[in-house]
């Protein structure tokens, strides 16, 4: 990310919208393609004197392969360093001048750049994501400064978070064939490595407008949107479409395993992960409706099972949205005394116990019922919109899927949730990574 | 498809009435969006006070069916006998109330995708739910049980005191996590401000579910309390609700606070608290002063020439510390006003090796305010920014009852919001300049430095004072 850590992307699961809020419906999104191929959503909300443009490229860590590892990352903080028209430092510049914000966040599977300004910076915006786009100038100069910038992120992420230096090693054990093997930012020997060539060729590839979908909400008017696209981006020539993924990753066959010794680490980690498929799988809603059962609220599965039994401090699970299939994640903090085995264990004797005896039908209309809350708050604000909208309409093919997700979610039984666990959540296919103050020795 | 805000601050201002004559002393505020060139403005809501001293804050949103319930204490952490008491006693209201227990209480806000948590703070104690519109019946009633009838169950609260403990040592892997408040007590020593709010591992263990309920006989009255309800309701029949479940709440009178303007640290030497943590793989640094209290009349002013040195992306420290010399990922400062002081803090983060460049930088690219001063150009900037960015910090209802409890915890009224724009235009560079010769502290600053004391321990005696404590330490102490 340019700025913040978190490269999690935050879409979930909804249900309609019903009663007398005015809550946005799938009528209230408006879209048009340019001849370039670029796909733009519309959504009119005056809600406040604001509005913001995300556009979302089709290139994320899965797109990368070993010696460029972190470069489409790398490339997100190139995308602020100066074009043709807007030269260094001036993307920045001219659009805080303009009472306008910025950020970008890079993922497995996307890159995703968001604006935040008073709609009457709407042209302005406009303008300098075109030049971009268009006419970056990739300068060596920047390029080492900005290296610095990047290895004081991917540094502070693991000084302050244990889970980005588990998740890290995780992966690398999970996927010995496809691209998410990776960290998202890189390897450290790569993130010193890109060259200029790399860099122009990247572009080239994918900040094509065919590659990309954007999405403005806001305080602004369909016509005025498309005028400015038409004047903007239209111009900008599609490319050849960039190559497919094929790496298909292996089937795992049996459990594997990763240690980490940190010295300051005060109670073992636990992060474990199984395979799962791409979200367009049908099983996608199932496996959502679970990471709810097992994590979200003091009634869950896992919080009831380990921190209010004092085995554990914390408890969480992490299923994102991707393109290929991916790992489920469930991870604990051990409490004072706890080993890492035990809590291991106790997360493992949670999912048996589902697949053994299922969950019961209020668990699973509970799941149905934070879904919708949280669906609620997404759609409070325009940010939460556009991010939401962009996120399905690439991860689900359509962003109407954003609407009929509620059939989605109401046709999962307690049956499905069931299976998806006894075919998932096996030990054949689980990956185990654990954090701990000791060097791991043979005793 | 929805109603404006704009638009229904208009509409609002023609059905607001006053409510049910138990009420007194209401006062509905409605403000009216007259003139578009006024901007942003604070959606219409009313402001009640019950019989007992309870003030109620009703603010109706329609764009989603939710609700958020605030409530708000005047209790924090400068209340604290024992360091972190106020800290678990509003997390002690979670444990169960009026018979039901904690995990009924759960099971019941989960099973409708509500939310319920409850922490404080240095001056207020915060208890807040958000909920669909149509549980209302549900989450009011027990909202109002877990404010004012804890039960404090002595078994749950052995289990939270055992969490928080442990938490506290969590919290020391992440230098990030604990560095304000090595910082606060730094800077205001004894002083209540300088409590943490967290407390330490030794004194959470003193703690009992005895102490607790004392702490809430002490300050969770009505009188000392503000509940803000903005969402999809109807304000007639909320008020009704509101005085049926909190009208009965006892008034208590003589409650005495802290007079936290007395006993304020003067802080006549530069001192450098260096926190060893052994395996850091960067130095993680503030460094600043005191600041203002948060009724300052500068306060907009100085979030404007704020956002120029720290406040924003292209802000001069982050430019100079990031986009410049590549030295860290961001670089921001800020002010953080309480009710009768605060702090000034210029923050950042880099690898080892580059400790002493990035203080210098910061230090010296900190001074370019007095010495270099500010362009029209960069004022111009600044203030568009500011206003730019202002509206979407009042989005949601949460947003929004968070604003309405703050009014009431600070003693200021919508005319902040209001009067933003105005205040932001109105800012001269003379003026700018008189804010920072009077506001932004330049002598004997204060240095928290976080990472490997082996290493760094040389650079930090070049900025003052060295006080060197391991992270590992009871506490964040001085």
């Amino acid at each position: 990310m340019k700025r913040t850590l978190s490269a999690l992307v935050l879409a979930m699961g909804l249900m309609t919208v019903q009663g007398q809020s005015q809550a946005t419906t799938v009528a209230d999104i408006q879209e048009f393609t340019l001849n370039n191929g670029m796909k733009i959503m519309v959504l009119e909300d005056s809600s406040i004197p604001n509005a913001n443009m995300y556009l979302f490229w089709k290139v994320g860590s899965r797109n990368e392969a070993p010696g460029i590892t972190g470069i489409s990352h790398f490339f997100e903080h190139m995308m602020f360093n100066g074009a043709k028209k807007y030269g260094p430092k001036m993307f920045d510049r001219t659009m805080e001048a303009a009472g306008g914000a910025n950020n970008a966040y890079t993922t497995e599977n996307t890159t995703v750049y968001t604006d935040w300004f008073p709609s009457s910076a709407l042209e302005t915006i406009f303008d300098l994501e075109a030049d971009r786009i268009a006419n970056l100038d990739i300068n060596a100069k920047m390029v080492e400064s900005e290296r610095g910038v990047v290895a004081s992120e991917r540094t502070t992420g693991l000084e302050n978070s244990n889970w980005r230096t588990l998740m890290e090693e995780l992966k690398g054990a999970a996927f010995r064939a496809h691209p998410y093997s990776w960290p998202v930012i890189g390897h450290e020997s790569d993130i010193a490595a890109w060259t200029l060539d790399d860099l122009v060729q990247y572009h080239k590839t994918y900040y094509a407008p065919n590659n990309a979908v954007v999405v403005v909400a806001g305080d602004v008017k369909l016509a005025e949107v498309k005028a400015l696209a038409d004047k903007y981006f239209a111009p900008i020539p599609a490319q050849a479409p960039p190559r497919d993924i094929k790496t298909v990753e292996p089937e795992q066959k049996g459990e594997r395993r990763v240690y980490v010794q940190k010295a300051s680490v005060t109670s073992p980690n636990v992060m474990m992960a199984y395979h799962v498929p791409a979200t367009r799988h049908e099983d996608y809603y199932a496996l959502d409706l679970l990471a709810s059962i097992l994590s979200q609220g003091n009634s869950s599965r896992l919080y009831q099972a380990l921190v209010d039994k004092e085995l554990a401090l914390e408890v969480d699970t992490y299923f994102p949205m991707s393109f290929d299939p991916n790992l489920y994640y469930l991870m604990g903090v051990a409490a004072p005394g706890v080993s890492a085995d035990q809590l291991e264990k106790a997360l493992i004797a949670e999912t048996n116990k589902i697949a053994a005896e299922g969950v019961t039908q209020e668990e699973l209309e509970k799941a149905k019922n934070i879904k919708l809350m949280d669906f609620y708050r997404t759609m409070e604000t325009i940010d939460g919109k556009a991010n939401t909208l962009g996120t399905y309409e690439l991860f689900f093919g359509s962003f109407d899927k954003l609407f009929s997700a509620p059939d989605a979610y109401n046709k999962v039984t307690t049956a499905d949730i069931q299976r998806v666990v006894q075919t998932y959540l096996k030990r054949a296919n689980r990956t185990v990574a654990i954090l701990d103050a000791t060097e791991e020795t043979d005793k | 498809m929805k109603l404006s805000k704009l638009k229904l601050v208009v509409a609002m201002a023609t059905v607001m009435t006053l409510g049910a004559c138990a009420m007194t002393q209401g006062t509905g505020v409605a403000t009216q969006n007259n003139s578009p060139a006024k901007g942003f403005v604070v959606p219409a809501y009313e402001r009640l006070t019950l019989d007992n001293g309870l003030t109620l804050f009703l603010m109706p949103q329609k764009e989603v069916p939710l609700i958020t319930v605030n409530a708000v204490v005047r209790a924090g952490s400068v209340n604290d006998s024992t360091a972190g008491i106020a800290s678990m006693t509003a997390q002690g209201l979670l444990l169960g109330a009026a018979g039901r227990s904690k995990s009924e209480l759960e099971q019941t806000v989960d099973f409708l995708g509500a939310s319920l948590s409850a922490d404080a703070g240095k001056e207020g104690s915060v208890l807040a739910a958000d909920f669909m519109a149509k549980d209302t019946e549900v989450m009011l009633p027990l909202f109002a049980n877990v404010l004012m009838r804890p039960d404090f169950n002595s078994d749950e609260f052995a289990k939270l005191q055992q969490r928080e403990i442990a938490g506290l040592s969590q919290a020391k892997e992440s230098p990030r996590a604990v560095i304000g408040r090595y910082f606060d007590k730094l800077v205001f020593g004894q002083h209540p401000y300088g409590n943490a709010g967290s407390g330490t591992r030794e004194s959470l263990a003193t703690l009992n579910a005895d102490a607790l309920r004392a702490f809430h006989a002490n300050y969770y009255l009505p009188g000392n309390t503000a509940i803000s309800v903005v969402g999809d309701f109807d304000p007639a029949s909320m008020k009704q609700r509101l005085q049926a479940l909190f009208g009965g709440w006892h008034k208590v009178e003589g409650l005495k606070q802290p007079d936290l303007k007395a006993g304020l640290p003067k802080l006549d030497k530069s001192r450098v608290l260096l926190v060893d943590k052994g395996d850091a793989i960067e130095t993680t640094f503030l460094i600043g002063s005191l600041g203002i209290s948060r009724d300052n009349p500068d306060y907009v002013g100085l979030s404007v020439v704020n956002t120029i040195l720290g406040g924003r992306f292209t802000s001069w420290l982050n430019d100079e510390l990031r986009v410049n010399a590549g030295l860290t990922y961001g670089a921001h400062s800020g002010f953080v006003p309480y009710s009768s002081a605060g702090v000034f803090q210029i923050s950042t983060f880099t690898k080892m090796a580059t400790t002493e460049q990035a203080i210098d930088l910061a230090l010296k690219t900190y001074a370019r305010l007095w010495e270099q001063g500010i362009d029209k150009a960069t004022l111009d900037s600044a203030k568009a920014y500011v206003k730019g960015q202002f509206p979407p910090k009042f989005e949601t209802a949460g947003q929004l009852a968070g604003l309405l409890s703050d009014m009431y915890l600070y003693g200021f009224d919508d005319s902040f919001i209001n009067e933003f724009q105005q205040r932001v235009d109105g800012l001269t560079l003379a003026e700018a300049q008189r804010l920072v010769a009077s506001y932004f502290p330049r002598e004997n600053l204060q240095f928290v430095l976080i990472g490997n004391a082996a290493e760094i321990a040389p650079i930090a005696a070049k900025y003052g004072e060295v006080i060197k404590v391991n992270i590992q330490d009871v506490g964040f102490g001085n």
